[in-house]
């Protein structure tokens, strides 16, 4: 029943979060002294034909009443049209979200596939050389510009040793749209040349992205298992004769993890924000491209739609890593 | 002076300290340690995209600029950037969290809700909204970071503030008759600074990244500013040829985010037992 409470509260915070971050983004883009409706006439306008565009689009209105319009728009799913694609900015955000979210998926399973082992190793073996040498490489991995460790693994793996392609999401046109994430769709239609194509187009990007998110992973695992393997439960585990690897495997590190989940919505952040960079580097055509193309055009609307979409999809994660939390660890309910 | 000698015996804080102090060094000698300190500006087109020589150490770009030079300049850029950005955001977001802290109740309600509309959007993607309206340019971009980062500070802040106002030290200084500004910053500051401080070094050095992010994107500013993120997006399209090219700024980008990492990791192994013992006992 609690857990239930828990989650309705959240969800009700979702909405005064979302019109609070619409409500800055709103503000920010009013601040500037530029004038929208003289860039939206061009030119050439006259005054006159100023005027008559301003009360057209609604500028000549206060800004409280251009707020609640712009509210209204929003619920309609109306953003306005991208200068880059011209087509309706959230036509363009649905369409590009599954790739954004194929890759950070991806990068989020291999960082954790990476960093959960290498953090319950490295806790296991405390101050061995592996643990010195793993501590290296986490306090790298998170010291590196993610463009730049993008770039280099273009200029390594893609020119170098060509075992890799350069950018892109896929050779060729994708496969039938089912989810939109290639892998599964290639998967649901069994297209092996299209799967081989779009996991080796997906290598590079997700390693960028995981490489940080790893890192953290593998410091949280580690403290986590650290702190859990000297309790009284673990000895008393030891002492009735369980086999090692099952207590540090099941017991361990199923406690060590809580504080490892309650990161991952953190993490996700970390990803959202490393994919914008690394989508524009790999020429990936998710959400990430999208801001760093309405960036080069100047385009507000589309930044700022951008801005809501990735905030309303942040919101929602944390939700239900929350929600996750109350299932792993039932004291956190109390 | 034992956490002193603790921390001269913590390795990797000590070599956080010596790359901050080289950035440093390197950002204020510029003009005396870059070889070639007019190339910030000048550009020689006949000697564009050098590789490594004597001459040029580390090679030059497209404009036939020693990336030395320009790199040693840039370091200016980066402290700037990192001090004024995080600077800001600690003397925005340590009152606001002390006072809501402090007073509870629904101003701190209200003042928290407001952080967390901040935090609930990735710091890069708000500061990417800020600053494309405003304009690409330095200023610009401190005040982007500034603005999204404050309630980082906010929230530690709040959360230390809230768990030290029932101590008993400072309910007695209250019944002495100390008034809520005296209680607030002699007494509850004090005792949270060492928390204040971790988290600065260490957002110094994510700073530092998103700082590169937006120039890398476009977003900072314009050419020919030795800024380390302008200068590798402006070395992609020469790859493969011109690998030395990204290779300078990216190398220096990591080794002062790292700086400040691992000083952060030493600042909290000695200032916040509480973590350290959390840690249990880290290498």
């Amino acid at each position: 029943m609690r857990r239930f409470e828990i989650i309705l509260t959240r969800l009700l915070w979702l909405v005064p979060t979302v019109v609070g971050l619409v409500v800055i983004v709103f503000a920010i883009a009013n601040v500037v002294p530029t004038d929208p409706v003289r860039i939206i006439a061009g030119e050439n306008a006259n005054p006159e034909q100023i005027e008559a565009l301003r009360v057209k689009l609604g500028y000549d209105k206060p800004l409280y009443v251009q707020l609640l319009r712009y509210f209204a728009d929003l619920l309609h799913g109306e953003m306005g049209t991208s200068l880059y694609s011209q087509r309706p900015i959230i036509d363009d955000l649905t369409s590009r979200l599954p790739a954004t979210l194929e890759l950070t998926l991806a990068a989020i399973l291999l960082a954790v596939a990476l960093g959960i082992p290498l953090g319950v190793v490295s806790a296991l073996r405390r101050n061995s050389l592996l643990d010195h040498g793993l501590r290296v490489v986490t306090v790298s991995g998170l010291a590196i510009a993610s463009f730049w460790l993008a770039m280099e693994l273009q200029f390594l793996f893609a020119m170098k040793l060509a075992i890799a392609p350069l950018n892109g999401r896929i050779a060729g046109f994708g496969p039938d749209t089912v989810t939109g994430l290639f892998i599964v769709d290639c998967l649901l239609s069994w297209d092996i040349e299209s799967l081989g194509s779009a996991m080796r187009h997906l290598a590079l990007p997700a390693l960028t992205l995981a490489l940080p998110a790893a890192a953290t992973i593998v410091r949280f695992t580690r403290a986590g298992v650290l702190e859990v393997i000297n309790s009284s439960s673990v000895l008393y585990q030891s002492a009735m004769g369980l086999p090692r690897p099952i207590i540090v495997w099941k017991y361990v590190l199923r406690s060590a993890l809580i504080s490892t989940v309650t990161q991952i919505g953190l993490i996700f952040g970390v990803l959202l924000s490393g994919a914008v960079v690394v989508e524009a580097v790999f020429d990936w055509p998710g959400l990430g491209t999208f801001a760093v193309q309405s960036i080069l055009q100047s385009d507000h609307k589309a930044i700022m739609g951008f801005t809501i979409w990735a905030g309303c999809m942040f919101v929602l994660i944390n939700l239900a890593v929350d929600v996750l939390q109350t299932v792993i660890d039932p004291r956190s309910t109390r | 002076m034992r956490s002193l000698r603790r921390f001269l015996a913590d390795r990797a804080a000590l070599l956080g300290t010596v790359l901050i102090l080289l950035l440093v060094l390197a950002a204020v000698l510029a003009p005396v340690l870059a070889p070639y300190p007019s190339d910030v500006f000048d550009f020689h087109t006949a000697n564009r995209l050098r590789p490594p020589s004597d001459a040029h150490w580390l090679g030059t770009d497209r404009m036939g600029s020693d990336i030395l030079s320009r790199l040693l300049f840039g370091a200016r850029i980066t402290i700037a950037i990192a001090v004024i950005a995080v600077g800001t955001a600690v003397v925005i977001g340590v009152p606001i969290g002390l006072v809501a802290g402090f007073y509870g109740g629904w101003p701190g309600d209200i003042l928290m809700r407001v952080s967390d509309v901040f935090l609930a959007v990735p710091q890069i993607v708000l500061a990417i909204a800020i600053a494309q309206t405003l304009g690409p340019s330095i200023e610009n971009v401190i005040l982007a970071l500034s603005l999204t980062y404050w309630p980082f500070w906010a929230r530690l802040v709040y959360a230390e503030t809230r768990s030290l106002k029932n101590e008993v030290f400072v309910e007695s200084a209250i019944a002495l008759g100390a008034s809520p500004l005296r209680v607030m910053v002699m007494h509850v500051l004090p005792n949270i600074a060492s928390a204040i401080i971790v988290r600065t070094s260490i957002g110094m050095g994510a700073t530092i990244l998103t700082a590169a992010a937006l120039g890398f994107l476009g977003l900072g500013a314009p050419s020919p500013t030795p800024e380390w993120g302008r200068m590798i997006a402006e070395s992609r399209e020469f790859l493969p040829d011109a690998w030395w090219y990204a290779t300078a700024p990216g190398i220096a980008i990591f080794l002062v985010v790292m700086g400040f990492n691992l000083l952060g990791d030493g600042l909290r192994d000695i200032l916040d037992p509480r973590i350290r013992r959390g840690a249990a006992g880290k290498a």
